[in-house]
């Protein structure tokens, strides 16, 4: 353990990051996964095609390689852009912490899309004919009755993709990121122990991951309270 | 608002619906008075159900006019919603919302359309379940509910909004036979209080002894409209005689 004093500080401000990370990409996942499903239901086809061809992309490509794009391309086109105005400008881009928050959100809001859509769809339509039958708007049906009623049944499939966004987050490193792994790739190159460091980053996202799951627990609990106390 | 008592609340007037090449309603026309009670029966696919869906827009009729307490249901100025408000509607499947206790499923709408106040919405609220005689189980969900229960409780929660009129569609279909009484009780009461209501239902007995007119439907139509006693003792529609030979057989 003596390898790793010095580099404390690091590990600690770089889970710091993680759960930054973590916690903006998580509100965009859901922000993607609620307006993709709500496209895909919607009666629109433009809709439906623009939110099939967003699932099919995003799902269907690496990870890393739309991280590298959206980062790298981003930067691409700014640069030209600033470059118009001002001729000395080298390189323009958007921060990694933003880019790769986007990115990671962007690939795991197309999974959730598709939970979100078959959690959707599995609300009892008599339940929301009983909402509007009683005077309620469509807004409120659907903050009311459908979110609350879609939530139990998307909740085990989003804990899985609240796992896979913590440990996407490491991805962001290549871009720069001062996160964990970046802070064991640094403290590598200063005391030669890979081994040592890889464990250090590695317990650090088994805390992480542990801490999700156990919240999943107990917002299932929570969510299907109804159910459990029946008799 | 001293509406003449003879004025009616519902009318349907060469009401027709579709589902995609299949006619549901035919040419309905129906008038229902304030405080009138009215029956529809007939054998399954008749359009019973798809005439009270379409009296509050659950379905939306093709063609015809339905006037709903002087609004017009196709008329893009009236607000469905609010129409709705003055509509009760009883399910077949109870339809409670599972995730709230008994207490918040009658007071959701009183609060989110009405904008009652908590407290009012409560003493609502236990007002209507003391009606329906199960007080006792405000802090349950549905799911720990009977059948019988949940139906009163789906009753109750359509009361609180104070409806002109109430739907009932087949009520008591979904029901154990033990706990039909139950329901009809609460319905039979209702009628006395001189309620407005219109129900799709197989039971006669209550057809008999609280319905104004016994509407028979068949095939989309309206065959036959009458009241309870020469309904039941000289129908005149060759199809009645067959329905109702069908289902007092027993």
């Amino acid at each position: 353990m003596s390898a790793l004093t010095g580099w404390w500080d690091d590990f600690f401000w770089g889970s710091v990051v993680v759960g930054q990370v973590f916690f903006v990409s998580l509100i965009l996942m859901v922000v993607f996964g609620l307006i993709g499903a709500a496209a895909k239901l919607s009666k629109s086809r433009v809709a439906q095609r623009i939110a099939d061809a967003y699932t099919v992309v995003f799902r269907g490509t690496p990870e890393l390689l739309v991280l590298l794009l959206i980062y790298f391309g981003s930067a691409v086109t700014l640069t030209a852009i600033a470059q118009l105005f001002d001729p000395s400008v080298k390189f323009v881009d958007i921060p990694p912490f933003w880019a790769g928050s986007f990115s990671i959100a962007l690939i795991v809001g197309s999974y959730a899309t598709e939970t979100f859509r078959g959690a959707f769809m599995g609300v009892n339509p008599g339940h929301i004919e009983a909402a509007r039958a009683l005077g309620l708007s469509s807004v409120q049906t659907f903050f009311y009755v459908r979110i609350p009623e879609m939530w139990r049944l998307a909740l085990p499939p989003f804990g899985n993709h609240m796992l896979s966004l913590i440990k996407d987050t490491a991805l962001i490193s290549i871009i720069g990121l001062n996160e964990t792994l970046f802070a064991a790739e640094q403290a590598i190159g200063a005391t030669g122990k890979p081994f040592t460091m890889y464990i250090v980053v590695g317990c650090i996202y088994l805390g992480f991951s542990t801490i999700i799951t156990l919240t999943v627990m107990a917002l299932e609990k929570y969510a299907n309270r109804h159910l459990e106390r029946a008799r | 608002m001293s509406a003449n008592v003879t004025d009616p609340i519902i009318v349907l007037e060469n009401v027709d619906k579709f589902f995609g090449p299949f006619q549901a309603l035919k040419n309905v026309s129906l008038s229902v008075r304030k405080g009138e009670k009215i029956v529809v029966c007939g054998p399954s696919g008749s359009g019973k159900s798809t005439m009270i869906r379409c009296i509050n827009r659950l379905e939306e009729h093709n063609s015809g006019t339905i006037i709903v307490n002087g609004h017009e249901l196709t008329d893009k100025t009236n607000d469905i919603d609010a129409v709705r408000s003055e509509i009760g509607m009883v399910f077949q499947s109870f339809n409670l919302f599972p995730h709230m206790t008994v207490l918040r499923n009658l007071m959701l709408a009183p609060r989110l359309v009405r904008k009652t106040n908590k407290v009012e919405a409560e003493a609502l609220a236990r007002q209507y379940l003391e009606r329906v005689r199960i007080p006792e189980q405000a802090d349950k969900y549905p799911i720990q509910l009977s059948g019988g229960q949940q139906q009163r409780v789906a009753i109750a929660r359509a009361l609180c909004m104070k409806p002109e009129v109430m739907l009932f569609d087949e009520p008591t279909s979904a029901l154990d036979p033990e706990m039909i009484s139950e329901v009809l009780d609460v319905m039979v009461d209702l009628a006395r209080e001189g309620m407005t209501m219109i129900c799709v239902t197989h039971e006669m007995g209550f057809a008999r002894s609280v319905a104004d007119k016994v509407v028979f439907m068949d095939g989309g139509e309206i065959v036959e409209v009458a009241g309870p006693t020469e309904f039941f003792e000289s129908p005149r529609n060759e199809r009645t005689k067959l329905f109702l030979s069908q289902i007092l057989a027993h």
